[in-house]
């Protein structure tokens, strides 16, 4: 744009136009001030929380019963870490494989009917997915495995279901990685006399690697952040165990299960969910930073 | 016209014990001639006044215990069915949270409750200027129950009970029994029914229950008879209306050899029987002739309909204390 063109876009009425300006940079600011309130008060809580309780036992020790004054965060954490990890076995390779066959292989047609019938996964209220993880999703483990191996609530259906959850958002991700690739790496794979097959594996995916990472590290975060699945499915009682099959509750199953039964406030329950909501905050937003330096990175080296 | 006069009343009531000083028993000689209750008809039981649910007016919000929730929502509904029509909230949240929002946050007229008021519930409520009035309504059995498809318990002892929820295995319990996980399903912490348990069977003292393995804790009582009915090696126990609405999935205990039913509770036989409450204040009960109204309905009918709903009538004397207490409350205003 040059000067000239500037000055013939100025001499226009701007009143009105400021004041659309200020009023888009009040939203801006609205979202902002939000979430520095939260993080205030999420700090501010923990703090009451951490000044009666050390960081060291938070951190490490094993049991986690704010009745019994036992504050060790790692059950919750663990359990929490097994449902993304179990949530990202479902939805990273399908993801890939479906954003690969969108972006290589399908027709517009067939694009034009598979896409939306993903989307819809996506708008499904994350409570039916947690229903239909106690309800069929645990039956089924059940009957493959044995009443007596799977429990009733445990954290594998809790996982599963919430990759189906996720598979929508890692795939359109991975997907628009994929096709930002430049058409001309494949039109060079091809000349070298490559299959489509091997044009999209060796030559796409690792060309969109860094954004494939990205699409999986936000699918991992918003694994983490779920709550209705693993609040319905996963169990309600903190179990430190590295078996799939039994009950073990996450950080915010812990959560809503506490805040929802009305606690009194000021006791150590109440604060300990805080330092738990501060915790998560942390954990997605690491996991936000790295996907998206990994996106930007991606954007540079074609762009 | 007339609603408009019933409105007049209404509105005379509020402000006559607003100055009277809520507390004081209406004291106020001229209440005695047009501050009574307008909903009033003909005494059912020749104690309570009678009430016309289609003259009450106004909402009534109650909150607490889980256990109380199924009998105060079979009030509720036939109190609506009857006439009255506002909105009566039910909140099934705990015995402790109920109290916590009519004693702290005064948010609630009515508190349902499986367990006493505890005094220092009863400070923090005179803090906020209320004044608890208890009204037992019924009895419980707690429930100890097991899936149907277990076979190998069917009778423990107290002292078993006590071993069973902090146990790892069955096999730890009785020799006999199964080397399975004891998976233990839990009212939480903030239910009545929770500290009602705790102080039964552990003396008090919470720690070992609270510190066990495989512990499920919840406050919806429909988690935990999904929990236990589909775990083979699963035990449980919440209030007996849950046993008898999932009859067909779960069995019951007899605990030192007495079978949770109508006879052993009214002969006092069954070791976990136990009264239901619900709570308010004179204060509120006298400004909001609508809560006055549904409690004195509540008194009258509640055996009718109590077990339908799973629990056990509590005997004449005791609701007849209930209602006492609430002649007392709202002297003056019948």
């Amino acid at each position: 744009m040059t000067l000239t063109d500037r000055k013939w876009y100025k001499s226009k009425p701007i009143i009105h136009e400021s004041f659309i300006q200020w009023f888009l940079i009040a939203c801006a600011a609205v979202s902002i001030f939000i979430t520095f309130g939260i993080v205030f008060i999420l700090g501010k809580e923990s703090l009451l929380f951490f000044s009666e309780v050390s960081i060291v036992e938070f951190l490490t020790s094993t049991k986690w019963q704010p009745m019994i004054e036992e504050f060790g965060v790692l059950p919750l954490l663990n359990s929490t870490l097994i449902t993304s990890f179990i949530a990202m076995l479902v939805a990273a390779p399908i993801g890939l494989c479906v954003a690969i066959y969108l972006s290589e292989y399908a027709s517009d047609r067939v694009r034009r009917i598979l896409k939306p019938i993903l989307e819809i996964l996506a708008g499904i209220p994350t409570v039916v997915y947690g229903y239909f993880a106690l309800t069929f999703m645990t039956p089924l483990l059940r009957i493959i495995f044995g009443q007596n191996t799977v429990d009733i609530y445990n954290t594998a259906s809790a996982g599963l279901v919430m990759g189906i959850l996720i598979l929508p958002l890692v795939t359109s991700i991975t997907e628009d990685a994929l096709k930002a690739v430049p058409y001309s790496l494949r039109e060079a794979a091809y000349g070298l006399g490559a299959t489509k097959l091997e044009t999209s594996i060796s030559v796409v995916v690792p060309a969109a690697f860094s954004g494939i990472a990205a699409a999986f590290i936000l699918g991992l975060s918003r694994a983490v952040g779920e709550t209705m699945i693993v609040a319905l499915a996963a169990g309600a009682g903190p179990n430190f165990t590295f078996n799939p099959f039994e009950a073990a509750e996450t950080l915010t199953g812990y959560i809503v299960r506490i805040s929802g039964g009305d606690i009194s406030y000021n006791t150590v329950d109440y604060n300990s969910i805080f330092a738990l909501g501060l915790l998560l905050f942390f954990m997605t937003l690491i996991l936000n930073i790295i996907s998206r330096s990994l996106v930007r990175r991606f954007q540079e080296v074609y762009d | 016209m007339k609603r408009i006069f019933f409105l007049v009343i209404a509105a005379s009531i509020l402000t006559g014990t607003v100055f009277a000083g809520g507390q004081q028993e209406a004291k106020g000689t001229d209440m005695a001639d047009d501050g009574k209750f307008v909903w009033i008809i003909e005494s059912e039981d020749g104690i309570l006044p009678g009430v016309n649910p289609l003259k009450v007016e106004g909402d009534i919000i109650t909150a607490g215990s889980s256990t109380v929730f199924p009998l105060s929502e079979a009030m509720a509904e036939r109190f609506k069915d009857e006439g009255y029509n506002f909105n009566i909230t039910v909140d099934s949240i705990g015995s402790g949270a109920g109290f916590e929002r009519f004693t702290v946050a005064g948010e609630t007229d009515i508190s349902n409750a499986s367990r006493p008021i505890k005094d220092k519930e009863i400070t923090a409520a005179k803090e906020i200027g209320r004044d608890p009035v208890e009204f037992r309504v019924g009895t419980d059995a707690l429930a100890v129950t097991v899936p149907k498809s277990n076979t190998f318990v069917k009778d423990v002892t107290l002292e078993e009970l006590a071993m069973i929820f902090t146990s790892e295995k069955w096999s730890d319990v009785r020799a006999a029994w199964p080397n399975e996980n004891i998976l233990k399903f839990i009212p939480g912490t903030d239910s009545g029914t929770f500290d009602y348990f705790v102080e039964e069977v552990y003396d008090k003292n919470s720690a070992a229950i609270l510190g066990a393995s495989n512990l499920q804790m919840s406050e919806d009582d429909n988690i935990l008879v999904q929990g236990i009915s589909e775990s083979p090696y699963g035990i449980g126990f919440f209030g007996y209306a849950y046993y008898v609405e999932n009859k067909n999935v779960l069995n019951v205990l007899n605990i030192d050899g007495v079978e949770p039913n109508k006879e052993n509770v009214d002969a006092a036989a069954y070791p976990l029987a136990r009264p239901l409450f619900i709570y308010s204040d004179a204060s509120i009960m006298k400004n909001k002739p609508q809560v006055a109204a549904f409690i004195a309905y509540y008194l009258t009918y509640v055996n009718e309909e109590i077990t339908r709903v799973g629990y056990f009538p509590a005997n004449e004397d005791v609701i007849n204390g209930g209602k006492d207490a609430w002649l007392k409350a709202c002297e003056g205003m019948y």
